[in-house]
């Protein structure tokens, strides 16, 4: 009896001892030797940011997508914005455009090293150009012909025709090393930029340092530490303690965290519902989706919700006050149309304007109809968000009262895609580059992807946007941008076609130890990055 | 000393059956309220009203309000009956599988009863989560997703207790008889094995039903398959782990603390039915 | 007796491998029901971005053309081989990811699997000793109440109660943020894991205090127990020689057999704390569609609970010492 209590005890321990040993197998080789590890709670040496979980299926590759927003952290740009969201350089020192803005000659600086100290070279700028045309990813330079290096610092980038948005790509697309990329670049970034990835535990956290040879202000805060955490996890870890900066949804931005302080960053990251345009006529997109909805096709119907809905209400409640109605795409920034904006929630205007369409509850029911046809229609929200689970929730309220019915459904995006062509969708966009408004406006942008999903079409939008985007420069096209909004008479907002309801622009909402300075945060795009480093080589931690 | 460990009797006792009797009428009248209690409690509880986010639990609202100004009570009482009813049909599916198989095994006997005891290993030889998010994952989650996985991984146990009844009844003198007298096999379980296990299968049905609920709640805690504001229990619990560390505990406790009472129901219910039934098995 | 062992072990891999064939069979099968086909599952990540004559390699071996049944044997043949496919979402081979995720678990599961059986063993010891007391009815209230409560609920209360409130234990995850992966230690890692295995551990005790409990209340009702009291035997030392053996057994049973109840449990464990084991990959595999991933661990799990069983067995063969004599003479 005892002998076989030794073996079960025996075999027991042995169990614990093999998972303590296995235990200390590390999971991924990391880079270098470095120091002791660090202490908890943030210092110089190491701060740890639990910002939003985006999906970084591609790696950080800038040619598939990377920094599509702006500021990638492992590689350098050639320009940037300042917190005022000016042009300033940066691997770039100077740029031409010529007169028929066909051709844009870069020249950059002679000091910038990748971060296995090999400099970039002009060779380096034109292969990334190139590359990022060629590689299908999310990062858009399909005006671009050809990218040559003339010399060891100079760049030709040469454009099939004029484009006034094509600054933004010196903006956004991070540099790569000719070098060294190869298909698995996305997992082992090497850049010039002012950190370099050491270890990434998929899902889980993301280490990167800084890079002693970055040829700008050499960052004071030697470590980063990403959480790939969920919005809400990002809350507890910086209650915890265990996070300097967290970015957190505006719900729990009114809670209050010891020695953190809340920064309310104004941003254009916005959230609107997309309606489908046309009827359904049994067409569908190259992958078999089915495109367009009767109900939403018709313009009574899209004013009166855009008219119905009362979006200081969605502010309030939903976002806490961290935001601002909005009218349009693009709310905030320079080229946005204030004749546009409209007093919504008012619940007897919209249904005068339902009246007027031809609706009308003939059976009772609560619901309007014409022909027979009933006001319902399905809005689509990604299961993983909860904002936009809320936007959706009440603007399915707000517009109960005016006889529509919506029946609110949460779906993964895999199953959102093939349905977002005939049904109501709650997404969110907002970029600093007026390109977002030809992807969402253009007919031609309609190619059964995310841009244009509502195949929204009018020949006269199309020719104004197309005026935009062949502008000579960012400052000529503004005038373009605006009338394809609202010129008085048309536009793609709500007193025009009404082909969106835009409901909101979100504040990014970051708690910020007390410690930590992070200078002015500029106004930040929407989220598929992170916007709140933009500016990184200038934090400072001012404790000890 | 001598009498320390003899098992101590309480002091006064109620009729045993006395007590079982109000047992299963109190859970059963728990069950049916909280199955028809969506229909009491009315809809408005489940909109959205952003001017009463988050307050705690008051005479107004006995569970407080969720993030979205909701009533819990509304919400939890909508997602427990909801749990229920699909809990009921999938452990309904599963007892007629079961009991079919069962009786399959234990009357056919032989290469029949053979194969029906390896499937039954099969199953029992993976975790039971493992194998209802596979097929759920398979059947595209949903609430049908979710009755059918509850639904095709539950009768195993029921089955086997099924088959051993089955096989004890077979072997004694009047089946045996009946066989002989040349009754097939379809009859004799028909009309002898049928009606003796008839107990067996209704305790085994009502304990079916917790672990039925509790798998249809993990389910959609993971969230597989329906929308995130459905107000299923499962989906509710989930929901109030995103605001832990707000200090709104009442979005999370209450809720489940309704699905344990069920469940514990259901539990006690099924006991008792067995004390009734079958006073052998109940002792102890 | 060699022979005997020998023989033994050859059955019960036959009867492994007869289970793994069936689970391949029905994971293909429930796949294919799916929207999803499981051959372009496990290609579609290796075809993104190779040349043509990769392309028409890896058709061939996987069979693209080729009716249902022959690609369900190619199939076959590279899982057969060790091929378990790339995880979409790790971007790892699917062995890989199951064995450094379930090199997580198992501190936990381990821990958790001690700890229930240990405390359930004792619970139900005492409750069968003191049969009919306060002691006795508190524990057997508390086995029935866990026995019927969700695992993520009771992880959930553990998790408000101790890492929000009293702050004593970490929000998530299995090491703290931002040490390197080589530089965490024991303790760290036993910090992380103690809520879950506690959530764990007091669910897996309450089936084996119960049967315990039975147990030894059958054995203290028997004649020997008796006829021991009678000779002056005091209550501890009865359990010590009579109860212990005859509860130790059924115990052990019903230890191993609870590895597939742990193995699930940890499914949802994992999720509330975010411990990134393999129930939380189980969870991520089915939201995010990573059939080569799911299908990988199903077939883990069944290789696990099998294991167990076998473990379950094999004790029995060597601790009863009836079974260990009757064989050998």
């Amino acid at each position: 009896m005892k002998s076989n209590l030794k073996t079960t005890s025996c075999a027991a321990g042995i169990v614990l001892a093999l998972s303590a040993c296995v235990s200390s197998t590390p999971e991924r080789p990391s880079s270098q030797n470095n120091a002791a590890a660090p202490q908890q709670g943030g210092s110089s040496e190491q701060i740890v940011l639990a910002l939003s979980n985006s999906e970084f299926d591609d790696g950080f590759d800038p040619t598939l997508g990377w920094g599509r927003y702006g500021s990638p952290l492992f590689q350098s740009t050639l320009l940037r914005r300042n917190s005022k969201l000016e042009f300033e350089n940066d691997l770039a020192t100077s740029y031409i455009v010529s007169d028929d803005g066909k051709v844009w000659t870069v020249t950059i600086r002679a000091d910038a090293k990748f971060s296995d100290g090999i400099p970039v070279t002009a060779e380096d700028v034109a292969f990334t150009f190139n590359q990022a045309g060629e590689s299908g990813g999310k990062t858009d330079v399909t005006v671009l012909q050809e990218a040559i290096a003339t010399s060891p610092t100079t760049v030709e980038l040469r454009l099939k025709q004029p484009q006034s948005t094509f600054i933004n790509r010196l903006v956004t697309l991070g540099i790569v090393p000719k070098h060294a990329y190869s298909a698995e670049y996305g997992r082992n970034p090497i850049g010039s930029g002012p950190y370099k990835l050491v270890q990434w535990d998929e899902g889980q956290q993301l280490i990167a340092e800084v890079n002693p040879d970055y040829y700008g202000t050499v960052p004071q805060i030697k470590r980063l530490v990403f959480l790939l955490v969920e919005e809400d996890a990002a809350f507890a870890a910086a209650k915890a303690g265990q996070a300097q900066v967290a970015s957190v949804p505006q719900t729990l931005a009114v809670q209050s965290i010891d020695s953190m302080k809340l920064y309310d960053v104004k941003s254009v990251d916005n959230r609107g519902i997309m309606f489908p345009y046309v009827p359904n006529t049994g067409k569908t997109t190259p992958d078999g989706a089915a495109i367009g909805n009767d109900v939403t096709a018709d313009l009574a119907i899209r004013q009166a919700i855009n008219y119905g809905i009362d979006r200081k209400a969605l502010v309030d409640g939903i976002l806490e006050g961290y935001g601002s109605p909005a009218y349009g795409p693009v709310t905030g920034l320079p080229w946005e149309q204030k004749e546009a904006d409209i007093e919504d929630g008012q619940i007897d205007r919209a249904k005068q304007i339902l009246a007027e369409g031809g609706w009308g509850d003939k059976n009772g029911d609560g619901i309007v109809e014409k022909n027979g046809q009933p006001a319902e229609f399905t809005v689509l929200y990604p299961a993983s968000d909860s904002i936009r689970q809320a936007l959706a929730l009440s603007v399915a309220e707000q517009i109960k009262p005016i006889g529509i019915r919506a029946n609110v459904e949460g779906k993964s995006w895999d199953e959102i895609e093939p349905l977002m062509h005939s049904n109501v969708v709650l997404f969110g966009w907002g970029s600093q580059d007026p390109t977002e408004v030809y992807n969402l406006y253009h007919s031609k942008s309609a190619q059964g992807d995310f841009n244009n999903a509502g195949y929204y079409a009018d020949s006269k939008i199309d020719s104004v946007l197309d005026l935009a985007m062949g502008a000579p420069n960012q400052e000529e096209a503004i005038a373009f941008w605006k009338a394809a909004q609202w010129n008085g008479q048309t536009g793609f907002t709500t007193k025009g076609d009404a082909a969106w309801a835009w409901l909101v622009n979100l504040d990014h909402t970051y708690f910020v130890n007390t410690c930590l300075n992070i200078g002015t945060p500029q106004i930040e795009p929407h989220g598929h990055g992170w916007p709140i480093t933009a500016n990184i080589s200038e934090w400072k931690w001012t404790c000890n | 000393m001598a009498t320390s460990f003899l098992p101590r009797r309480p002091a006064v006792r109620f009729n045993r059956r006395q007590i079982t009797l109000l047992s299963i009428a109190l859970c059963t009248l728990f069950l049916v309220a909280i199955v028809f209690s969506n229909r009491f409690v009315g809809d408005t509880g489940l909109d959205p009203a952003l001017t009463q986010r988050n307050q705690p639990p008051s005479l107004a609202h006995l569970f407080g309000t969720d993030w979205l100004g909701r009533d819990m009570l509304t919400r939890s009482l909508h997602g427990m009956s909801l749990s229920v009813r699909v809990g009921l049909l999938a452990a309904g599916f599963s007892a007629i599988i079961g009991t079919g198989l069962g009786l399959m095994a234990g009357t056919l006997g032989g290469k029949v009863d053979a194969v029906i005891t390896w499937i039954i290993d099969v199953f029992f030889s993976l975790p039971h989560l493992v194998l209802l998010i596979m097929i759920s994952f398979a059947i595209g989650g949903g609430t049908k997703g979710v009755i059918i996985a509850v639904a095709l991984t539950h009768w195993t146990s029921l089955a086997r207790i099924i088959r051993a009844e089955t096989l004890q009844v077979n072997s004694s003198d009047y089946v045996q008889l009946s066989y002989k007298f040349g009754r097939s096999p379809f009859w004799i379980a028909r009309h002898h094995m049928l009606p003796h296990v008839i107990p067996q299968l209704l305790v085994g049905l009502i304990l079916l039903f917790p672990h039925a609920i509790l798998h249809e709640a993990a389910l959609s805690f993971i969230g597989i398959g329906l929308s995130p504001h459905t107000p299923a229990i499962g989906i509710i619990l989930a929901e109030s782990m995103r605001n832990l560390s707000t200090g709104y505990w009442w979005v999370g406790v209450l809720p489940g603390l309704l699905l344990l009472l069920a469940v514990q129901a259901f539990d006690t219910l099924g006991e008792n039915v067995r004390a009734l039934i079958d006073p052998k098995t109940s002792q102890g | 007796m060699q022979l005997g062992i020998a023989a033994f072990m050859l059955r019960k891999l036959l009867r492994l491998a007869l289970l793994l064939i069936a689970v391949a069979i029905f994971s293909f099968v429930l796949i294919s029901l799916s929207p999803i086909d499981p051959i372009d599952a496990y290609v579609g990540a290796d075809m993104l971005q190779i040349s043509p004559e990769q392309r028409d390699i890896i058709a061939q071996r996987w069979g693209l053309d080729q009716p249902m049944m022959t690609r369900f044997i190619l199939w076959l043949r590279q899982l057969a081989s060790g091929n378990l496919g790339t995880s979409i979402i790790f971007n790892q081979p699917v062995s890989t990811v199951i064995g450094s995720r379930f090199q997580t678990s198992l501190q936990m599961l381990a821990i958790a699997w001690l700890i229930s059986g240990a405390l359930g063993l004792a619970m139900g010891v005492v409750a069968g000793a003191r049969a009919g007391s306060w002691l006795d009815r508190a524990i057997r209230f508390y086995a029935y109440t866990l026995a019927a409560s969700p695992t993520f609920w009771v992880a959930l209360l553990l998790l408000l109660v101790f890492s929000v409130s009293l702050k004593i234990t970490p929000i998530c995850c299995a090491t703290p943020p931002g040490v390197l992966t080589r530089d965490v230690t024991v303790w760290q890692r036993l910090h992380h894991l103690i809520l879950p295995a506690a959530t764990l551990s007091l669910i897996g005790v309450a089936n084996i205090a119960l049967h315990t409990r039975q147990k030894l209340i059958e054995v203290l009702n028997s004649d020997y127990v008796l006829f021991a009291r009678a000779q002056g035997e005091s209550l501890v030392g009865i359990i010590r020689h009579h109860g212990l053996r005859n509860i130790i057994l059924p115990a052990l049973t019903l230890q191993f057999a609870s590895l597939s109840e742990l193995f699930g449990g940890s499914v949802l464990a994992e999720q509330v704390f975010s411990y990134p084991g393999l129930g939380k990959a189980t969870v991520e595999a089915a939201l995010r569609s990573d059939v080569p991933l799911l299908v990988g661990i199903v077939f883990f799990s069944a290789l696990f609970v099998y294991t167990g069983n076998l473990i379950a067995d094999l004790t029995y063969q060597i601790v009863d010492p009836r079974i260990r004599i009757g064989k050998s003479s």
